[in-house]
């Protein structure tokens, strides 16, 4: 790990943006962790401040409403997410997502909108939130603007954020509660794994939507499909939309064949 | 940076680097060194500690990150020399070989049974599986922890056996 940086804990949004507008360029946000210092000891990431954002005041909020939606803010840990009654009864399927992250150990550090702003391609609660129509909040000293999660992935580990900005929130639109899914990732082992592939699998009003994790550069939403379509034009759609690489967990071949097996088993277990 | 934080029960008030890990902390300079370096990547559990009463990967905590906090570590497991029920149970059923992996083990079956008493053999293997034991006697592992959640019978506690 680079042996000098700066450490800093913000308790005040203010006092955070600040930061971020002063050493944005040479900052990294640290929330669960999880995946700054792993980058961080192998030398991928050498900041020259670490921001911890988990002291800032509402940051550790979960919520929902009526009118917002499940509005998830940039401390809760995926754990925090598992246990909470709301998400348990209307949104399963980031409850399936969730469950697959890592183990129980990184998953009460871990965060959700930790696990969205790294922006790995194999992002695990991204093709549930990407078919559940999830939206970004980004805040800076500059004010906020919000975006749609598909539209915020921009490569691998690259995102729409500016040097001086935080995901502030990630919403799942309260239109989505109750929405038919569910989420499939291939591992190697049962336990412990990143994913091969992870698909995610809505139907609602009529609407078919697949999100694809560890296929393509980004985490990825397949839209404009109908339940009325047959299988093998959602097939297509999702072979489609793909570009997966071969690496050291499996060939790009595989990864092709088993988003298409995935997309037909879902299609059949979602009702 | 100067940090105040708790560990078994024992304020210390220390100064710490930013870039040390909590594991470093409690190894080098607390000497706690129940707590094992495997992986230094949150992938072998053998860390695992307990962060204001969640189980968590020391090596993927910074020092700095844990001021006011409160940390339980498997030095405390054991109280004036009398093994803990776990680690009782870890022992009457050969849970443990090399030992490496056993005090985050022990750590990660605390926390499981503190949010669920009584786990199935699939809840156990999920409960455990942030925790690598690499002299794969997880069979054990897993009878041992049936056995402290009284879920063995009298006649084969500690007994080897295929569940």
């Amino acid at each position: 790990m680079n042996e000098i940086f700066k450490y800093r804990a913000p308790s005040s949004r203010a006092e955070l943006f600040g930061l971020l507008s002063d050493h944005g360029d040479g900052a990294k946000v640290l929330a669960g962790g999880t995946d700054l210092l792993v980058e961080m000891r192998s030398g991928l990431c050498r900041p020259e401040m670490v921001i911890n954002l988990k002291k800032v005041e509402d940051f550790s909020g979960l919520s929902w409403s009526q009118a917002d939606g499940l509005v998830i803010g940039p401390a809760v840990t995926v754990n925090e997410l598992l246990d909470n009654e709301r998400v348990r009864g209307s949104y399963p399927l980031l409850v399936e997502c969730a469950l697959t992250l890592a183990s129980h150990q990184l998953r009460n550090r871990a965060t959700v909108v930790g696990n969205i702003a790294h922006a790995s391609p194999g992002a695990d609660m991204a093709p549930g939130l990407l078919c559940l129509g999830a939206r970004v909040l980004i805040g800076s000293a500059r004010g906020q603007r919000e975006m749609a999660l598909e539209d915020f992935f921009t490569g691998v580990k690259r995102t729409a954020l500016r040097d001086d900005e935080i995901v502030e929130a990630v919403t799942v639109p309260p239109g989505s509660a109750g929405c038919r899914g569910s989420y499939r990732k291939l591992k190697r082992i049962e336990g412990h794994d990143l994913a091969l592939i992870g698909v995610a699998l809505t139907k609602h009003d009529g609407a078919v939507r697949v999100g694809i994790a560890s296929a393509a550069p980004t985490p990825l939403l397949v839209k404009g499909l109908s339940t009325e379509d047959p299988p093998e034009a959602v097939m297509a759609a999702a072979r489609a939309a793909i570009c997966p690489i071969s690496d050291l967990r499996c060939s790009k071949e595989y990864r092709e064949h088993m988003v298409e097996v995935y997309v037909r088993r879902l299609l059949e277990e979602v009702r | 940076m100067w940090v105040s934080v708790e560990v078994n029960g024992h304020v210390y008030e220390r100064e710490v680097a930013e870039h040390w890990t909590l594991l470093r902390f409690l190894r080098e300079d607390l000497e706690l060194t129940g707590s094992k370096d495997g992986c230094s990547a949150g992938e072998c559990g053998a860390c695992t500690v307990m962060l204001n009463g969640q189980a968590v990967n020391a090596c993927m905590v910074l020092a700095v990150e844990v001021d006011g906090a409160s940390v339980e570590t498997i030095e405390a497991e054991a109280v004036a020399g009398e093994l803990s029920a776990i680690q009782a149970a870890f022992g009457r059923n050969y849970a443990v070989q090399c030992g490496y992996c056993t005090g985050g083990m022990v750590m990660s079956v605390r926390e499981l049974l503190r949010r669920n008493p009584k786990p199935t053999v699939a809840e156990i293997k999920e409960g455990i599986e942030g925790n690598l034991c690499r002299c794969t006697g997880y069979q054990q592992i897993i009878e041992a922890v049936l056995d402290v959640s009284g879920q063995l019978c009298r006649e084969t506690k500690g007994e080897l056996r295929y569940v």
